[in-house]
């Protein structure tokens, strides 16, 4: 996804009332992640299970929060989803890059590339993927869903080989 | 002093502000054996999460303190932790670690914190650090760390026991949503 929009869908986001953005950098997310350091609105957690834990704190606090991963981080993740987010209904904001969406990526991203919507699915864990065509319309749904008080996903495909 | 004596003694300290959160397996099954209220999150699953959620309460609760009531396997689970909330000094955060140097909930298989010591790590993190193994000086320090900034890291160090305190029945969304509503007024 292209710098512009990766920084408009930061800024809409938090216009959006979207308080915390807590993670683990990823590539694919850079401008992202840049635009929330620039606002000084990032936590930068030392792994993704941390980074959850952190997130659910606040929205426990009633302030929203997004959680940003690499895939990688995701699959490291399971378990917290399953334990913590899934069996407590913890609303919160999932978005994570998908690595080894292009088949010609590193080979330390084919496989989790590969499985990644049916983990997704496997887990019941609601997503879209975020496209320069409906990002905006993705985020509306993403907030919908936490205001609800539920969690869900926003995917963002690597679509560049570095 | 088991660790069921020293949760208590902690417990019976928390004033109706103050927000407490619990590691999973014995150590949550202790706190609401000793003391239950609407104000403890006890995190059922995730080991080693107690700590990192404890840190998100604080940030956003700045005029109420956060009691993490953490073990050695827990907190080693996620030493990351102790880097994160050291750099952010979160002053209303007060961290218990209640040391057997075992993983008691699993059947009392060792951890490493008899020859690496956890309150040294939490020094290195910037805590204000203290240690005890008894309780009289558990009480002393309770009455003392209520009068200074956190963020503050208590070793408890304890010895292991067979006592088991019973098994919580609230429903997970149950003690999500009594939690949430008591916080609530920040």
């Amino acid at each position: 996804m292209k710098e512009d929009i990766q920084r408009r869908v930061f800024n809409y986001l938090m216009k959006k009332r979207i308080e915390n953005f807590v993670g683990v950098p990823d590539s694919t997310l850079k401008y992202f992640v840049d635009q929330g350091l620039k606002k000084n609105k990032i936590i930068i957690a030392t792994r993704e299970e941390e980074a959850i834990g952190i997130a659910t704190g606040m929205s426990l606090s009633k302030s929203a929060s997004l959680v940003f991963m690499q895939n990688a981080g995701f699959a490291n993740s399971l378990s917290t989803i399953t334990s913590l987010v899934e069996m407590y209904q913890i609303p919160l904001i999932f978005l994570i890059g998908w690595r080894g969406y292009l088949k010609n990526d590193a080979p330390e991203h084919a496989k989790i590339g590969a499985i990644q919507p049916k983990l997704i699915n496997t887990l019941g864990l609601e997503s879209k993927i975020l496209t320069e065509d409906n990002w905006e319309k993705s985020c509306n749904w993403a907030i919908g869903k936490i205001k609800k008080g539920m969690y869900c996903a926003l995917i963002i495909r690597r679509e560049f080989v570095d | 002093m088991i660790r069921s004596e020293a949760v208590e003694i902690v417990a019976k300290t928390l004033s109706i502000k103050d927000i407490a959160v619990s590691a999973n397996g014995f150590m949550s099954r202790d706190l609401h054996g000793a003391h239950d209220r609407a104000a403890n999150f006890y995190m059922i699953g995730s080991m080693g999460l107690a700590s990192s959620i404890g840190f998100g309460l604080a940030i956003k609760n700045p005029s109420r303190r956060v009691y993490i009531f953490d073990g050695d396997g827990n907190i080693l689970m996620n030493l990351g932790s102790l880097v994160t909330i050291g750099s952010y000094g979160p002053k209303n955060l007060v961290h218990f670690v209640f040391d057997n140097s075992a993983h008691e909930s699993t059947g009392g298989q060792p951890t490493n914190s008899a020859s690496i010591k956890i309150n040294d790590i939490a020094k290195v993190t910037k805590y204000k650090v203290f240690m005890v193994d008894s309780k009289s000086k558990l009480e002393t320090i309770l009455k003392k760390i209520k009068k200074i900034n956190g963020p503050i890291f208590v070793l408890i160090k304890i010895e292991k026991s067979k006592y088991v305190s019973k098994r919580i029945e609230i429903e997970p969304k149950l003690i999500k949503a009594r939690f949430m509503k008591a916080i609530r007024n920040r």
